[in-house]
C-alpha cells in the first residue's frame, strides 16, 4: 500500500491502483501535462487540490491555494490564455463565486486547454444547497463531462483538456460527492516527459484587446461565437469515447444514463435480471449529441432517462424528439426524484416501475423495519471537536451577550455552533455572508449614526457575527469594508484557527504558508485596523475569561468592533502532535468536587464529556479529551482536573 | 464470488476511513474490482459516519445499496442500527460494544438504548447474526485504543464466507501502519481474530 501521493506521480503505466475519484482526476491532469492549477478548497472537491499541492513541485506544475474561487478561476484562466494547460476546481457553490468571471470570459475562449472541475453535492452532505452545475453549463454554453467511476474520471480529465484545446473553449468536468469521494481501481497511463522531469512550463500571452477586453463593442461579437462553438462541440461529441450505446441492439425499450447514474443503472438492471434493454451511456450531459440520440432511438418504443437532480438531459432529449416528430413515451422526472442523490435503490425503483416488474427487495417491508429500528437510535450530528477553540469563543459570546444577541455566522466548522447546547448560530447563508447579514440586521433593527430614529441603550439589538479566517479572506473582506464604511454597529468575531479546517487543513493568508514554502502572512487585526474598524483586539479563546472580557468591552464600542479569537485548530494540532509522538494533558472529573450541576454538558457541550447516569455526575472520556482545559474553566466547582502524566 | 458488500459505521475520528482503505487494498491485491464510498468534510466531525467497501468480479456504484450489504462492521453499537437498512436479510453485524454517548443523550434530550434492545432488532427484525464484543478493551490490551479498528478487522476476517484471506488482510495492515505501530497492530488483529472465533465457536 503505497502513499497516495506517490501513486499519483508513479511512472508505472499499466499499474492498477486504488484511488479516490479526486486523486484520479489529479493524475489525469498530470497525464495531460497540466502547467497551472489554482483553487479554493470546497468539499467535495478539496482532495483534488490537496493532491495537486503535494505533487506540484515534483511535477513542475504551478499550484496555489487561492483566496476564493473567482480569483482561482482568473489565475488559471490567464494561464490558459497564455497557451498553457490550466485547471481550477471548486464545489458547486464555488462556481457561484466564480460566475462573474466565468460567464463574462466564456466568449473569449482560451488558447491552452482550460478545465473547470466542479464538484456537486446532491443530498447536501457538506453544503448549504443542492444545485446542478449542468444547468450552469447550459446557461454558459460550455460542455460538461461527467464521469461514472474513478478510472473514467482520470481518462475524462485528459479528454477534457483535448476538447478544450481543440475548440478553444471552456470545459467543465462535473463530479458529485459520490464520484469525487468514491474509491476505485484506476489503471495508470503515461506521464509526459515534462511532468516526469518536473520541468516548469511557461506560456506566451499574445495581446488581442478585441478578444480580451469585453467592452460592449467586443462583447457583442462573443455570444454568436459561443453558440456556434457549442453546436460544433455537440457534433464532435457523437464521437466522444465516453458516450456509447450498449445492451441489446434490437431492444424495444431504452434507458439513458448520464454520468454516475450509469453505474447505478447497470447495477439495477443486473439486480433486476433485466437484459433486453438498450442503454445510452452519456458522459456528456450537455450538450447531448443528436447523432447518437438518433441511432439510440432507432427501433425503441419507450425511453427512460435516469439522471440525478435537474432534468437537464431530459429537456434536451424531449426537445430534440419533438422537433424530429418522434412520439414515443419519454420518461424521466416522473419516475426519478428531482431532489437528493441518485442511489441504486432509486434506479431500481424507477426501472421496475418503467418496466412493470417487481423490485428484488421488498422496500416497503425494509422501510417499516428500519423505521422501527430508528426509533431507539439517538441523533448524533457532527459537533465541534473536543478542544475546538470555537466552542470557547461561542461560550464567551453567549455569556457576554446574556444569550440575547443575534448571531449571524458563516461557512466553516464553526457553523456547528448552531447545535445545542451552544445555539450560537442564527444565520448561515454563503461564504462571507455573516458580516453582510450582520450589517443588514443592524440597519433593519437599530439604524446607523446620522439617522434620527437610531436605537440605543436597551432598545438596541446586539449583533455578533462570527466568521472563520479563511472565509474572512474569501469574501468577508468586502463585507467588512462595507460595514465600516456605512457606519454599522456590530461586533465581528473572527474565529482564527490559522488554517482552513473544515475542508482538510489547507493554508490561507492567516496561515501564511503556501505549497512552495513561506508565503506572506496577513494578520486579520492589521486588515481590520487598516480598514478603520472602531475597536480591534486579539484574544486566545483558550482563556475563556479574557475572551469574555474583551468581547464585553468590544460590545460597548459604538461602531464596528473586530475581535480576532486566535488559537490553532485542535484537530490540526493533535494530528501534528501524534505524528511527533508528543503528549498532551487530559482531564478527569474529581468525584468529590462534581455536584452534578451539568453546566459542562448543558452550556459548554464538549463531546469528550458525558453524563454518568448512575452516579449523576459528569465524566471525561479519556480517549476523546484533547486537553484544552476549557471544562476546568467552565466548571464553577473546580471538578475538572488534569491527569498526571497526560496522554500521548 | 460475484460481489461482496461491507458497510463500515462509527463515529468520526474512530478510524472508519482507515479500516475501509485497508479492506479496499486487500481486495485490490486479491485481484477484485473495488468500489468504495465515503463522506468527508463537516460530516466527519464526531458525527455519525459510514463508509462502503464493495468488491467482486463486477461492482458498480460506490455505495452499498439498501438491503444488499453482506456485513455491517460497526465501531459503535447504535451506529450499527443507524445503517441497518443497508444489511441484507441474514447478513452479519460485527460490532464493538463500547458505546460513545452522543451529547444529546448527556443533555437528557435523547436516550441511549441498551445493548439488548439493539441486538434484538438486529437478530429478530433483520434476521442477522450478531458478533459483538468490546473491541476497545482488546485494543488497549494490544497497546493503544487507536488499534480498535484493527481488532475489528481481525474479527471480520473470521466470519463465514468472508472472501478475503485473513493472512492477506493482516499483511496489508502491516504495510500500511507506521513501522513503530506494526507490532501493536498485529497483536490487535490477532485479538480480534480470537474474539470472533470464540463467539462463532470456531
Amino acid at each position: 500500500m503505497a502513499k497516495v501521493t506517490d501513486m499519483v506521480l508513479w511512472d508505472k503505466p499499466g499499474e492498477r491502483v486504488l484511488l479516490l475519484g479526486n486523486q484520479a482526476i489529479a493524475r489525469g491532469a498530470l497525464e495531460a501535462n497540466i502547467a497551472v492549477y489554482a483553487a479554493y478548497p470546497g468539499t467535495p472537491s478539496s482532495e483534488l487540490t490537496d493532491t495537486m499541492a503535494i505533487v506540484a513541485k515534483k511535477a513542475g506544475v504551478y499550484m496555489e491555494y487561492s483566496t476564493n474561487e473567482k480569483v482561482a478561476f482568473e489565475t488559471a484562466l490567464a494561464a490558459a490564455w497564455s497557451g498553457l494547460r490550466a485547471m481550477t476546481a471548486m464545489k458547486h457553490v464555488g462556481l457561484n463565486v466564480a460566475a462573474d468571471t466565468f460567464l463574462s470570459a466564456v466568449g473569449m475562449g482560451v488558447e491552452g486547454g482550460f478545465v473547470i472541475m466542479v464538484a456537486d453535492d446532491p443530498s447536501m452532505w457538506s453544503s448549504q444547497n443542492e444545485q446542478d452545475t449542468r444547468v450552469y453549463a447550459k446557461f454558459a454554453n460550455v460542455p460538461v463531462l461527467e464521469p461514472s467511476d474513478p478510472h473514467e474520471a482520470k481518462e475524462m480529465t485528459k479528454y477534457a483538456f483535448e476538447l478544450s484545446e481543440k475548440f478553444k473553449h471552456f470545459v467543465i468536468l462535473r463530479t458529485t460527492t459520490r464520484s469525487s469521494h468514491a474509491r476505485g481501481d484506476v489503471v495508470l497511463g503515461e506521464l509526459p516527459e515534462e511532468i516526469k522531469t518536473g520541468k516548469r512550463k511557461f506560456g506566451n500571452f499574445k495581446k488581442d484587446p478585441s478578444r480580451f477586453v469585453d467592452v460592449p463593442a467586443n462583447a457583442r461579437k462573443f455570444h454568436p461565437i459561443v453558440l456556434e462553438k457549442i453546436e460544433k462541440i455537440r457534433e464532435e461529441l457523437n464521437n466522444c469515447p465516453f458516450n456509447r450505446i450498449e445492451g441489446k441492439e434490437d431492444a424495444k425499450v431504452g434507458i439513458i444514463a448520464p454520468g454516475l447514474s450509469y453505474a447505478y443503472v447497470k447495477e439495477a438492471l443486473h439486480w433486476l435480471g433485466v437484459d433486453n434493454v438498450k442503454i445510452l451511456k452519456l458522459g456528456t450531459p450537455f450538450p447531448v449529441p443528436y447523432g447518437l440520440l438518433e441511432k439510440f432511438f432507432d427501433g425503441l418504443e419507450k425511453v427512460l432517462i435516469v439522471e440525478e437532480l435537474e432534468p437537464v438531459v431530459e429537456e434536451q432529449v424531449k426537445t430534440w424528439a419533438y422537433d424530429k416528430g418522434i412520439r414515443i413515451p419519454i420518461h424521466g422526472k416522473d419516475l426519478v426524484p428531482r431532489v437528493y442523490e441518485m442511489t441504486t435503490r432509486r434506479a431500481v425503483e424507477a426501472i421496475a416501475k418503467f418496466l412493470g416488474i417487481p423490485t428484488p427487495v421488498n422496500y416497503e417491508e425494509l422501510d417499516a423495519k428500519y423505521k422501527k429500528a430508528l426509533e431507539i437510535v439517538p441523533p448524533r450530528p457532527p459537533s465541534l471537536c473536543p478542544a475546538c477553540p470555537h466552542r470557547n469563543s461561542f461560550f464567551a459570546i453567549k455569556k457576554a451577550t446574556h444569550s440575547k444577541g443575534i448571531y449571524p455566522s458563516d461557512i466553516g466548522c464553526y457553523t456547528l455552533g448552531l447545535l445545542p447546547p451552544l445555539n450560537a448560530v442564527d444565520t448561515t447563508v454563503a461564504m462571507g455572508a455573516s458580516i453582510g447579514i450582520a450589517h443588514g440586521l443592524d440597519v433593519a433593527l437599530n439604524g446607523v449614526p446620522g439617522e434620527d430614529e437610531r436605537k440605543t441603550g436597551k432598545e438596541k439589538k446586539v449583533i455578533v457575527a462570527t466568521i472563520g479566517d479563511s472565509t474572512f479572506y474569501h469574501t468577508g473582506l468586502p463585507a467588512l469594508a462595507n460595514a465600516i464604511y456605512n457606519r454599522s454597529n456590530v461586533l465581528v468575531v473572527v474565529l482564527d484557527n490559522l488554517v482552513t479546517a473544515m475542508t482538510g487543513d489547507q493554508p490561507n493568508p492567516s496561515t501564511g504558508q503556501t505549497p512552495h514554502g513561506e508565503g506572506r502572512r496577513i494578520p486579520i487585526e492589521d486588515v481590520a485596523k487598516a480598514m478603520g474598524a472602531d475597536f480591534v483586539a486579539v484574544v486566545d479563546p483558550y482563556d475563556i475569561k479574557a475572551t469574555y472580557e474583551t468581547i464585553k468591552k468590544a460590545l460597548e464600542v459604538d461602531g464596528v468592533s473586530v475581535v480576532v479569537a486566535r488559537q490553532v485548530c485542535a484537530l490540526y494540532r493533535i494530528g501534528q502532535m501524534r505524528r511527533k509522538g508528543e503528549k498532551w494533558p487530559i482531564y478527569y472529573v474529581d468525584e468529590e468536587a462534581c455536584t452534578g450541576c451539568k453546566i459542562c454538558i448543558n452550556a459548554y457541550g464538549c463531546p469528550a464529556i458525558y453524563w454518568d447516569e448512575e452516579k449523576k455526575q459528569a465524566r471525561v472520556e479519556p480517549t476523546m479529551c484533547w486537553g484544552c482545559g476549557g471544562c476546568a474553566q467552565v466548571c464553577p466547582f473546580g471538578a475538572f482536573k488534569p491527569v498526571e502524566g497526560g496522554e500521548e | 464470488m460475484k460481489e461482496y458488500n461491507i458497510v463500515i459505521t462509527g463515529v468520526g475520528g474512530q478510524g472508519v476511513l482507515t479500516a475501509a482503505n485497508i479492506l479496499g487494498w486487500a481486495a485490490l491485491h486479491a485481484g477484485y474490482k473495488v468500489r468504495m464510498g465515503e463522506v468527508h468534510g463537516m460530516s466527519q466531525r464526531f458525527g455519525s459516519v459510514v463508509s462502503y467497501v464493495r468488491f467482486g468480479e463486477e461492482v458498480y456504484g460506490s455505495m452499498v445499496p439498501e438491503g444488499k450489504g453482506d456485513v455491517i462492521l460497526a465501531f459503535e453499537p447504535v451506529e450499527a442500527l443507524r445503517y441497518i437498512n443497508y444489511l441484507k436479510e441474514g447478513g452479519m453485524v460485527v460490532v464493538n460494544t463500547k458505546p460513545i454517548v452522543p451529547v444529546q443523550v448527556s443533555m437528557g434530550k435523547a436516550r441511549y438504548p441498551t445493548l439488548e434492545e439493539i441486538r434484538k432488532i438486529v437478530e429478530e427484525d433483520f434476521k442477522a447474526k450478531w458478533i459483538g464484543f468490546n473491541a476497545e478493551e482488546l485494543a488497549i490490551k494490544a497497546g493503544h485504543v487507536v488499534t480498535t479498528n484493527t481488532v475489528l478487522i481481525g474479527a471480520l476476517t473470521q466470519i463465514p464466507e468472508f472472501p478475503l484471506d485473513a493472512e492477506h488482510v493482516r499483511e496489508v495492515i502491516r504495510l500500511s501502519v507506521p513501522p513503530k505501530a506494526v507490532e501493536m497492530n498485529m497483536k490487535a488483529f490477532d485479538l480480534g481474530v480470537q474474539a470472533a472465533k470464540e463467539i462463532l465457536g470456531l
